[in-house]
Formats: structure tokens, C-alpha cells, sequence
């Protein structure tokens, strides 16, 4: 009903072979993109800065991310430095006069190339040996920035993010860069929707499942691993810069830390490997919930409801958030993106309840 | 699927519910009397944890005190207390939001958060204080018009140690080893130190030790070889009590160790009888229950039983500071309404801060004046000594060296202005 399939005919192989086959969620598709598109018109300035706008950034990271931890099958705990490596590169470019839109293809390119270094690695050592080599990634890609001082600046400096344009648009206001920001997200949603659907997708994924059988049928894996990690990291890096410019404005060393990378791989687990849709639910959850919880605790002990001390109001959003996300593990461990799918399913016979999975 | 489409519906809009009432939490609750806001937005819940109890317990503690003696010219004020983690996205959002709410003044207690602040601060024209901590330009109001250090930063303080060694036994040809944790903070006083060791004569050599500073015993056994006269050790929290344990056990007189402002009484009891007596720490805010307004605190607040925390942690150093952060802001705030009136806003309360002068809060701590030159106020502090049981003042309150303090300052601006033109 909410899905009709009846009438959908699809006469040409172009046409069942489109991305969503469905009109019913082409149809939700478009929604969400004019609700996005729309966004600066009916949402105050705190929920499109503090919300809307660092959500869209962090799915992409996610987006990113799940492109080689989900699809390709590479571990990675190091991806905040990939994005430092972007942010750092697209900043002291642009002070230099280099025009925005090239420093930020530099910066990716240069994140994808030491990306692509650590990521040599990958072609020795699977599983936990190669979180231990991203990790390595992580701390000397920090310990780098800190140290020299021409990337950092000096031991406590923010750098400053220079007043930009892209494509002859001064990006100074808040409305600018959200448009950057959804730019960006939207060319890397669409590119994650079809490169599974591509030779490249389908070589990663064969890599993913068992590389030497991959090797047997003829995937150079050799190619494809580091493949994975230059496309991955690329795309990293220009969220990083993207990250710095429309967001931060500014960068230090703290922005990408450790905890980051661990985050980014959060999102992505509760989100769902692999899954378009999942990283940017996983990046929401992950990001907003405990602002969300936080939100809906302080007001309560503020109002007297719950007579406890600062410190703990700060602690019961952590433990709630704790709960969700082991919540959400036991209820569905293929992570939100299944729990969507599992309703779409649903609906998508309703009333009936015969599904296929 | 054996889901029934109610319970799906149901937990779908039971979500949505909570998501809404969350998002829309921050909406300001109506007060009778005009208040002022003042958001304390800091980290509980991760880097800063051990401090940051006692830090707010203090600010809340003194803020019901003033509330009840009349608040600000009748203005009472209200403080929005929440936790930012340590983490930059999550700071600015609360920003936003408590500036949405209407607060005209924020502390945020944490190095990264407040960095990712300042630039917004400064272009929302809404001042922060950054107590002790944070950049060191920041002191120079010409470039950050709505930033506050309002205390000695952590070069002043490395300035004051100095000279508090050279007037007791001298500095020329001294050794002096400089441990500190491996971080943006930890080698903060590096510049005035290597610039002191020209000027004075004495050898200086730095022994970084990793974050979080856990384990140190690598820097502690190099530190014995280079046999230093005397010790500066720049940590926080866990790492504070494992430097003082390495420097101990590899021979080094209590007496010798210095430490930067972040040393408590819970780190120094952590050591069982008299290892420790004699260890010195920079101090910006008296510690003790005995000045003035710690007194009232005790009477009409903690006595009273409406303190915010624990009472025995009342006058203790990280307590203390966080009194002495909000008494500043109530006078800032108190010389704003005197001189432009209400309603008050970020501009007026910036003109209240650069009017402070000679400002000690009652005896808690040195007299500061801050100008639209200097956030720093003059970069007072002192030096005080464990007993045992207490940190006790050795000398009077003063200010070291800060000719060269401000040098590196305007080194600072001279290169972000070169910077800015390429």
C-alpha cells in the first residue's frame, strides 16, 4: 500500500537497473533532498549550526569510512588523522592564495596518498594487525602536526580558516556553508549508492568476503586494497577540509584527535557496514543523542525532578547513550540501517505480512 | 518479521517524541527579575574530570551566595551548568545554544573546546573567560577583544617560579630539568624558558613524557642522569602525583620540585607522611576556608545546607578557583550595570571586565586590573608550599618577568599578521 508495487513495470533494463527502482522511495528520496535543500528556511541558525550542518559533515566522513570498512572490508582506526591530514593541507593552501575548490582536491589527494601509505599495510596484515596499523596512523599523524611547527603553527595555535569562495561564492555565511557542506555530502552519497553497483564495488566487495578467493577469480587484490584506501582516504580528506572550513572555521590538533577515530568507527558500526543510509543514521545517533539526552536531563534536574549533583546530570546522558547503543546491538547487530530496512520491508507488503527476509 | 505494526509505530513515535522534547530542551525558562546569564559550560565527564567538580561546585556555591545577598544591583544570576566532554562539535553547540537561551558571558574550562569557541566569541561579540588556561595571545585584548585569562597564564607562572629559584640560591649556572606531559599544554612555558636560560644563565632541559601521563618512568630515569638542581614539573591530574613519584624516587628533594597551578590536595594525599613536604606550586587563588567570601560561603550557604557538593572539598584549591572565576564575573558584570546600565549585554559586560582594577575578591586572591590591553591582569600569583596537610604561602603576591611574557606575545602577532597576508 504505502509501497505500491502493482502497475510498476519495468520495460527496459535501464529502467529496473535505476537506483531506486520504487517510485515510493524515489519519492521519499526527493523529500528528504528538498527538506535538506530547504533547510536554511525553516530552521533557526542554532539548529542548522549546532545540528544540521556537523550532522551532514560527519555522515560524509561516515560515508567515507564505511566505503572501507564496510565494502571493502579494511579495518581502519586512524581516520581522524586522514581528515587532519585534509583540513591541515586545504588551510595553510589557502592562505597561501590557492583557490578553495583546488586546495581542496590537493588535500584530498594528499590525504590519499599517505592514506595509501598506511594502507600498504593492509597488504600484509588483516583484522586486528591492521586496526594496530591504522592506529599507528592515528598517533603519528598527530604527533607530526603537533611537533612541526609549520603545519601547526606552534605548540597551542588554531590555525584560522581564510575567508573563502567557491565557484565565485564568498562562503562567509552560515546558509554558504551549509551548501558547501550538503555539496559535498551529496556528491559522496551518490557516489557510494553507485559504486557498489560498479566493477570497482564489486572487486572491493569480493576483497572484503575472502581476498584469496577474490585473487582466484581474478581480482588483483594487491590493486584493489590500496584502491580502497586512496578512494576511502581521498574522500576523507576533503571532509576534513570541508570540515575545518564550514564548520570549525579553524583548526587544531584536538579537532582529529584519537577519540575522533574511534567515533567515526561508532558511527559507522551503529549505522550498519557498508550501508549508505546507515552512515548518516549512525553519524546522527552517535553525534546528537547525547546532546539530545543531555537536553532532556538538564531541564529535568533544573526543574527539581531529579535531585542530583552537576557531575552526575553530566554522567546519566553517557549512560543512557551507553544503554542505547548495547540497546541497539542486541535488538539488531547489523546496526540501524537493518532496522530501517526491516521496516521498509515491512511496509512494503503491508498489510500482508509475508516479506521475503 | 513478528513485529506488529503498533509496536513499530508506537516506539517510531515514542522516538520522535523524545528526539523533539530534546531539541527543543534548551528553551528558556521565564525568570521574574530580568537575570543574567552566565553559562559554565564545561567537561565532566572526560579530560578535565579531575578538576572540574570542585571547579563548579565552587562557581555554583558562590553564585547561590550572591544571589542571596542581592545578586548584581538586584539582577540575580543564573548560571547554566552542562557537560561538553572535552569534545569541540559538542561545545559549540551547547554555545549556540546558551547563547540562544541569552547568556552574555562563558567559561568553558577546557583547552580544546575553548579554542574552537574563541573566533565565534569574538564575532559574536560575547566575552569568555579562560581562567588560568587556554592560548597564551590570548592575553593581548587587541587581538582577542572577548577573551579573558584573567589570571596569570601559564607562562606567568613558569615567569614566577623562576624567580622565585633565583631568589632563593640564584639561576646562574643551575641545571634545571623541565618534565612535561607531551601536549600543546605541557609545552606551553617552553618559550619563556628557553628565553629566561639566555638571560639568566642557567641550562634547561626538557623531558617530555606521553599523554595522559600515566607512565613516566623513561623521562624520570633520564632526568637522574642530567642531575638537575632543581625540577619544574608541568602535568595535570594523575600525572601530577606520577611525576612527584618518579622525581622522588630517583633522588630528587621534595624541596626541589615545582609545579604548574594544576597540583591539588587530593594529588598531594595521595602520599603517605612526609615524602612530599616541601613540594611548591604556583598558586593564583588562595586555598583555605578563611578569607571573607569563603567565609560567608561556609555560613550562609554550606552551613545552611544548601551547598552544591561536598562539604569537606569547600577551600580547596580547584574550589577555590572556580569562587574566585565567578566573583571576577560578578564584578565585571556590577561595574557594566553601574556605568552603561541594564539591560546588560556581551559588549557592556567586556567594558566591565576592562574596568576591573585592583579587584581581590575580598583577600581570595592578588589585585587584578585588567585594561583592553591586558587580559591577563598583571599576571599575579605566588608561590606556596605543602606541609602535609595544606599548601601554605611563601612569599607575597607578585609578578615575574612579564617584560618577556609579553615579548613573546608580540612575537605571537607578529607572525599571525604575517601569516594572515600571505
Amino acid at each position: 500500500m504505502f509501497y505500491r508495487l502493482s502497475g510498476v513495470h519495468h520495460t527496459r533494463y535501464a529502467s529496473a537497473r535505476q537506483l531506486w527502482p520504487l517510485p515510493a522511495d524515489r519519492w521519499q528520496v526527493a523529500a528528504v533532498f528538498v527538506l535538506a535543500v530547504a533547510a536554511p528556511l525553516y530552521m533557526s541558525d542554532l539548529y542548522l549550526s549546532s545540528y544540521m550542518l556537523p550532522w551532514l559533515v560527519w555522515s560524509t566522513a561516515t560515508l567515507a569510512l564505511t566505503l572501507l570498512m564496510g565494502v571493502a572490508g579494511q579495518l581502519h582506526f586512524g581516520f581522524g588523522a586522514v581528515m587532519a591530514i585534509g583540513a591541515y593541507t586545504s588551510i595553510h593552501l589557502t592562505q597561501a592564495g590557492v583557490p578553495f575548490e583546488l586546495a581542496l582536491l590537493v588535500a584530498g589527494l594528499l590525504a590519499a596518498l599517505i592514506g595509501c601509505l598506511f594502507g600498504a599495510a593492509a597488504l600484509r596484515v588483516k583484522g586486528l594487525y591492521l586496526v594496530m596499523a591504522t592506529l599507528a596512523m592515528q598517533f603519528l599523524v598527530d604527533w607530526v602536526i603537533v611537533n612541526v611547527k609549520a603545519i601547526s603553527g606552534g605548540a597551542v595555535a588554531t590555525l584560522q580558516a581564510p575567508a573563502v569562495e567557491f565557484l565565485w561564492i564568498p562562503v562567509d555565511t552560515l546558509v554558504a556553508r551549509y551548501y558547501v557542506a550538503l555539496l559535498w555530502a551529496v556528491i559522496v552519497t551518490l557516489l557510494m549508492l553507485n559504486i557498489k553497483r560498479t566493477s570497482f564495488g564489486r572487486a572491493l566487495v569480493a576483497v572484503r568476503d575472502k581476498d584469496f578467493a577474490a585473487a582466484v577469480i581474478g581480482v588483483n587484490i594487491f590493486k584493489y586494497k590500496l584502491l580502497a584506501f586512496f578512494t576511502s582516504s581521498f574522500l576523507g580528506g576533503v571532509t576534513g577540509a570541508i570540515l575545518a572550513f564550514c564548520f570549525y572555521r579553524a583548526v587544531t590538533p584536538q579537532q582529529f584527535s584519537f577519540d575522533i577515530s574511534i567515533q567515526l568507527v561508532a558511527m559507522v558500526l551503529v549505522g550498519g557496514l557498508g550501508s549508505t543510509i546507515g552512515a548518516f543514521l549512525g553519524a546522527g545517533f552517535v553525534l546528537l543523542a547525547p546532546i539530545v539526552l543531555l537536553n532532556i536531563v538538564a531541564p529535568m534536574v533544573e526543574a527539581g525532578w531529579l535531585p542530583v549533583s552537576a557531575s552526575l546530570m553530566a554522567h546519566i546522558p553517557l549512560m543512557i547513550y551507553g544503554a542505547m547503543i548495547i540497546g541497539f546491538l542486541l535488538f539488531e547487530p547489523l546496526g540501524l540501517a537493518k532496522i530501517y530496512d526491516n521496516a521498509r520491508k515491512y511496509f512494503l507488503v503491508w498489510p500482508f505480512r509475508h516479506t521475503q527476509s | 518479521m513478528r513485529h506488529s505494526i503498533r509496536s513499530m509505530v508506537g516506539s517510531g513515535l515514542a522516538g520522535a517524541a523524545i528526539l523533539a522534547a530534546g531539541l527543543a530542551g534548551g528553551v528558556a525558562h521565564a525568570q521574574d527579575k530580568a537575570p543574567i546569564k552566565a553559562a559554565t559550560l564545561l567537561d565532566f565527564t572526560r579530560v578535565y574530570t579531575f578538576l572540574t567538580d570542585e571547579y563548579s561546585q565552587g562557581q555554583q556555591d558562590y553564585i547561590k551566595l550572591l544571589n542571596m545577598e542581592g545578586g548584581i544591583d538586584g539582577h540575580p544570576v543564573e548560571l547554566i551548568v552542562r557537560d561538553q566532554g572535552s569534545q569541540p562539535q559538542q561545545g559549540i553547540a551547547l554555545y549556540n545554544q546558551a547563547r540562544q537561551e541569552g547568556a552574555i558571558f562563558f567559561d568553558f574550562l577546557s583547552t580544546p573546546v575553548a579554542n574552537a569557541v574563541m573566533p565565534r566569541a569574538n564575532e559574536d561579540h560575547l566575552p569568555m573567560m579562560t581562567f588560568a588556561h587556554g592560548r597564551a595571545d590570548a592575553i593581548d585584548g587587541q587581538r582577542f577583544p572577548f577573551v579573558f585569562p584573567s589570571a596569570a597564564i601559564y607562562r606567568s607562572q613558569a615567569a614566577l617560579l623562576l624567580q622565585y629559584m633565583d631568589e632563593h640560591g640564584g639561576l646562574k649556572d643551575k641545571k634545571i630539568a623541565f618534565v612535561h606531559i607531551d601536549s600543546p599544554f605541557g609545552r606551553e612555558p617552553l618559550a619563556l624558558l628557553e628565553a629566561m636560560a639566555k638571560t639568566k644563565g642557567f641550562t634547561l632541559k626538557a623531558f617530555p613524557y606521553a599523554v595522559p601521563g600515566t607512565e613516566q618512568s623513561a623521562a624520570w630515569t633520564d632526568v637522574r642522569r642530567f642531575r638537575p638542581d632543581n625540577v619544574i614539573i608541568w602535568g595535570a591530574g594523575p600525572g601530577q602525583a606520577v611525576s612527584i613519584r618518579g622525581a622522588i624516587s630517583n633522588g630528587i628533594s621534595p624541596k626541589s620540585i615545582y609545579s604548574v597551578i594544576w597540583l591539588s590536595e587530593t594529588d598531594m594525599r595521595s602520599f603517605q607522611g612526609d615524602a612530599v613536604v616541601g613540594v611548591k606550586r604556583f598558586t593564583a587563588v588562595n586555598t583555605g576556608a578563611d578569607s571573607a567570601i569563603l567565609k560567608r560561603i561556609s555560613e550562609k550557604v554550606i552551613d545552611a545546607g544548601k551547598g552544591t557538593g561536598d562539604a569537606k572539598v569547600v577551600g580547596s584549591t580547584y574550589y577555590n578557583i572556580g569562587v574566585a572565576s565567578m566573583a571576577i564575573m560578578a564584578q565585571a558584570a556590577k561595574q557594566a550595570l553601574d556605568t552603561q546600565g541594564a539591560p546588560l549585554t556581551g559588549d557592556k559586560l567586556k567594558a566591565g571586565f576592562e574596568m576591573i582594577k585592583d579587584f581581590d575578591a575580598e583577600g581570595l586572591m592578588p589585585p587584578l586590573t585588567i585594561t583592553d590591553k591586558d587580559h591577563q591582569g598583571g599576571g599575579w600569583g605566588r608561590v606556596s608550599e605543602w606541609d602535609g596537610d595544606k599548601w601554605v604561602p611563601l612569599n607575597d603576591w607578585g609578578h615575574a618577568y612579564q617584560d618577556v611574557v609579553w615579548q613573546l606575545v608580540r612575537d605571537d602577532a607578529e607572525k599571525a599578521a604575517k601569516e594572515a597576508k600571505k
